[in-house]
């Protein structure tokens, strides 16, 4: 019993981050509709940033979450603005905007690639061998920090769509982008920022990856199918499923983790996603997709 | 999307003058290509009777085959319908390893158990196809074959009977080294040419229309009387069985199994490439990429050698296409007016 306990934190803390993860992808799509497959490679770049300060000048990864998030907000925007602002009020931007963020993870998975080498990486500061004890369980230090600053993230993220104009603004473009357009929201602009925000989301969970998890360029495609899982459980589009898929799955992926080894523990995520596919395709909280 | 916006019955117009048109000209070009795979049929006889060697020539070409019978494989779902399959590849391993099995376990050549290797290939694909495309376009589909191909990889890498990701070496054909090729170059030969047909004559068949009309509109389509849920998934396991039966025969032709030469994203890429390069949705369309993105990449290998470069070329050639010719190259032209007879296979 206190085993499953002690499985049952470790896989809590581990949603946290995933949350974290997953929040950019939801947000994204939620706004633009665009499915970012490379969001992934964004995080895997951002974690390179952070292992860099790490190793070369003992910068605490946690310290580096404001620039990665600076830097990966601009570098969103740029992607955004060269290759993605064009023609959103197509027919097909969705099915054409899925290819080319697939053809930005190729292009940036092979430069990382070519440049840092495919060898898995981890940045390991003081507190990642440590933990700290409850009772008589334990959470490692590396995951209870990550955990904490992965919500306080989150909370931020959603005081900000809830309380802000702008936020104000992103929701409404969610909800109905023609509308909103209507009642004079500068849909473009809110296009651009919202990406620039889901990618300096996607540069703070970079820093938490760099010490969490060993990572190497290539590996973001592993991460791009774990993080469509946890929002397609929760609705995409969606902030709150994201965050409930995320702490869902990553419970059930650390018991199938310690039940049938850790090998297994990433095909928890795909099989949910056939799971959800099969019975509940809209998710959790989504709203049932119409054609796109 | 696909490659015009064209109605259901515009479709229907734009198929009967096509069809008229083939009657009345036409003919020239059937004599060129006629010409072409003639001259592709002979060419292997060439170290037959000059004893010379020509393996290297030999390996580009059926390297062109396979992947000209996968790309046009993969646009009978992903062209003609727009549902994008990037996990591809999945069938071919699936293909490589039932007919690798057979020749590692039971000594059978795949030139007899490629029809098994196409049966696995094609229930794979009624199986998946049956989870994911019930339920109408949107990313869900593109990412569960993402999520496909790494749940296949995760499998085939700890299956232990398949021999893991330390894969399973295969035996050689019995024959003279200048002549081993040449039974992989006439059945990749023979599937590429019955793949480009299939893809053809499916195009102008019934269910190509209905699938023309689900890239359209599913909505439309379905209230039309379209049985969409059954033709995408048709369609699916089909462009699943011409993928496997290619990987029936890579397997013994590279002599060695193993989960990382079948089972990376590239490979999907490459194809999903291929059929956009060269034109989505169009039958000569996914052949022109092939063969043009196989030139680049033996040139880029020759140039700079690394996997990681090959991976860097094909997502930058990729965003070349998609932001400034998004129809590809066959049906850009064909959008001017200007696509010569010779490729114009619709």
């Amino acid at each position: 019993m206190s085993e499953l306990i002690q499985i049952l934190l470790l896989g809590l803390a581990l949603g946290g981050v995933f949350a974290l993860m997953a929040s950019g992808l939801t947000l994204v799509f939620g706004v633009m509709r665009i499915v970012n497959l490379a969001h992934p490679i964004f995080i895997i770049m951002a974690a390179f940033i952070s292992y860099w300060a790490f190793t070369l000048y003992q910068i605490d990864p946690l310290l580096t979450i404001p620039v990665n998030m600076v830097v990966m907000f601009f570098v969103g925007i740029a992607v955004y603005k060269t290759v993605l602002a064009r023609g959103v009020d197509k027919p097909g931007y969705v099915t054409i905007t899925v290819l080319i963020t697939f053809a930005v993870a190729l292009t940036l998975d092979g430069l990382l690639g070519y440049f840092f080498s495919n060898n898995q990486r981890v940045a390991s500061p003081a507190y990642a061998t440590e933990a700290i004890f409850i009772g008589s369980f334990f959470i490692p230090k590396a995951q209870f920090y990550a955990a904490m600053v992965s919500l306080g993230l989150i909370g931020l993220v959603w005081a900000f769509l809830k309380f802000t104009r702008v936020g104000y603004a992103i929701r409404a473009t969610t909800q109905n982008r023609s509308a909103a357009q209507l009642l004079g929201v500068n849909v473009g602009q809110i296009s651009t920022f919202t990406f620039g925000l889901g990618i300096a989301l996607a540069g703070a969970s970079g820093a938490l990856m760099s010490f969490l998890f060993s990572f190497f360029p290539a590996k973001h495609w592993e991460w791009i199918a774990i993080l469509m899982s946890l929002i397609v459980l929760g609705g995409m589009g969606s902030l709150l499923g994201a965050v409930v898929g995320a702490f869902l799955l990553a419970v059930v992926s650390a018991y199938v983790s310690s039940f049938f080894g850790p090998t297994w523990s990433p095909i928890t995520f795909y099989l949910a996603l056939f799971l959800i596919l099969l019975i509940r395709p809209e998710g959790l909280f989504g709203e049932k997709q119409e054609a796109l | 999307m696909s490659t015009d916006n064209l109605t259901v019955a515009e479709i229907r117009g734009q198929r009967q003058v096509s069809v008229i048109e083939k009657k009345g000209g036409g003919k020239k070009e059937l004599v060129i290509i006629g010409i072409l795979l003639l001259a592709l049929f002979v060419y292997p006889l060439l170290p037959v009777v000059t004893g010379s060697n020509h393996n290297y020539s030999l390996h580009l070409l059926l390297f062109a085959f396979l992947y000209i019978a996968m790309a046009s494989s993969w646009n009978i779902l992903g062209g003609y319908t727009g549902y994008l399959s990037l996990g591809h590849n999945v069938f071919f391993a699936v293909g490589g390893y039932v007919s690798g099995m057979l020749l590692a376990s039971f000594g059978l050549s795949p030139f007899f158990t490629w029809p098994l290797a196409g049966i696995a290939a094609l229930l794979v694909g009624f199986g998946f196809g049956f989870i994911t495309l019930r339920i109408r376009r949107g990313p869900a589909f593109i990412i569960s074959t993402i999520a496909l191909l790494m749940l296949i990889r995760i499998l085939f890498d700890n299956w232990e009977f398949i021999g893991g990701s330390n894969g399973i070496s295969l035996p050689l054909i019995d024959l003279p080294v200048q002549l081993v090729k040449i039974p992989f170059y006439y059945a990749l030969l023979i599937l590429a040419v019955v793949t480009v047909y299939s893809s053809y004559w499916i195009k102008q068949s019934k269910i190509g229309l209905g699938l023309r009309a689900i890239s359209q509109d599913e909505i439309k389509a379905e209230s039309a009387g379209i049985p969409t849920s059954f033709y995408k998934i048709l369609a699916f396991a089909i462009s699943g069985l011409f993928v496997g039966i290619g990987g029936a025969f890579w397997g013994q032709y590279l002599t060695y199994m193993r989960p990382n030469i079948y089972l990376v994203i590239l490979i999907a890429a490459n194809l999903v490439l291929m059929s956009i390069l060269g034109g989505r949705g169009t039958v000569a369309g996914p052949v022109l990429g092939a063969v043009i993105l196989i030139i680049i990449n033996e040139f880029f290998v020759s140039q700079f050698g690394g996997s990681e470069l090959n991976i860097v070329g094909t997502g930058v050639i990729m965003l070349v296409v998609l932001l400034f010719f998004p129809l590809g190259i066959v049906g850009s032209l064909r959008q001017a007016g200007k696509l010569p007879k010779l490729l114009d296979w619709d």
